[in-house]
């Protein structure tokens, strides 16, 4: 097929005069304008590109939360959908529930059961196997502890963990570069 | 509007004028924007395992006992770093003196761990110690230096045990 110059292909259908005159310009400055919608194609799509690179399909199961500022690290693994154990300078938290005092657990120096801790993560337990009867119970827990926090404190959550049935630890942190 | 012009399509022929939708293009990439936006996970959170049952213990499972394996042990205490064995190796790893300030010695202590996995290529698995007193984010990157020189199979024990 033969490539030919391209000609207004508009103007040929209107049959009014003084519109075609007005919109071809004849001895004015012309009123047709385009919207450059190339370049704004161009910009939505290194906007997708952008947001896709930060999409994450398992989605955000960790929160930051204002009180901690966690650790960095850069050997890390994913984090997997578990009970969160929150320790910050003021309270231990249970998925948004305080169970302990940190400055309490910090001043002892025996490794103690934190009792509250102990029986809300044996009822998570108990609340997955009820909903997975035949998978094995990983026993998994997710520690978001502040970065100055004493590991004593770290050390009673764990050991409470594990009296829980917990003896795997996820301790989250932020991915270093 | 974009739209390829062939010419033609007066002489009784079907034009062959094609009209590129470039509307419903702009509407789909910006459902595409505003669901990427939406869905978008700034912090990148991850995690480090360890597990709370140390090389050679017995296991709560009913699995045969393990055969009696050399336990590889990273003490962290205030001092520094303490790299050990249960076969009585000891390597003592102080703490630095940076501007009036004591900060573990992180790049000696990768080096070390560099050679002990040399020495031990088939081991993945090491105990990491931490004493009382020590911050959490030095706990933390001992376990990231370990994991880095390939000891990824990283269990917590107290640090007082090791004492």
């Amino acid at each position: 097929m033969a490539i030919q110059r391209p000609e207004p292909v508009l103007l040929h259908n209107i049959p009014l005069r003084f519109v075609r005159d007005r919109v071809s310009g004849h001895g004015r400055k012309s009123v047709d304008h385009q919207i450059p919608l190339i370049p704004f194609i161009d910009f939505l799509i290194v906007l997708v590109i952008f947001l896709l690179m930060s999409f994450s399909a398992s989605g955000e199961l960790v929160a930051q939360q204002p009180t901690i500022t966690m650790p960095k690290a850069k050997n890390t693994q994913q984090i997997e959908v578990s009970p969160i154990v929150a320790v910050d300078e003021r309270v231990i938290t249970l998925d948004g529930a305080r169970v302990a005092d940190t400055q309490t657990q910090g001043q002892s120096a025996q490794v103690d059961r934190i009792e509250p801790l102990i029986q809300g993560l044996e009822a998570e337990k108990r609340k997955w196997e009820t909903i997975h009867p035949s998978e094995p119970f990983a026993g998994q827990v997710i520690v978001q502890a502040d970065r100055n926090i004493d590991f004593r404190v770290v050390k009673k959550v764990m050991f409470s963990a594990a009296s829980a049935g917990y003896g795997n630890v996820s301790f989250a942190v932020n991915q270093a570069e | 509007m974009a739209a390829i012009d062939a010419g033609g399509g007066d002489s009784g022929k079907k034009s062959v004028n094609q009209e590129i939708p470039l509307i419903p293009f702009i509407d789909l990439l910006l459902c595409c924007v505003m669901f990427l936006l939406a869905t978008a996970v700034w912090n990148q959170l991850a995690a480090m395992n360890a597990n709370q049952q140390v090389p050679g213990q017995a296991s709560t499972e009913d699995a045969p006992p393990e055969d009696e394996k050399v336990k590889l042990i990273l003490q962290v205490r205030n001092s520094g770093y303490v790299l050990g064995s249960s076969a009585g190796e000891s390597i003592d790893i102080k703490k630095r003196a940076v501007a009036d300030q004591k900060e573990f010695d992180v790049e000696e202590l990768a080096t070390k761990l560099g050679q002990w996995k040399q020495a031990w290529d088939d081991r993945d698995d090491m105990i990491v110690a931490p004493e009382d007193g020590v911050r959490y984010e030095d706990v933390i990157r001992a376990m990231d230096v370990a994991s880095a020189a390939g000891f990824t199979n990283l269990s917590m024990a107290d640090g007082a045990a090791f004492l």
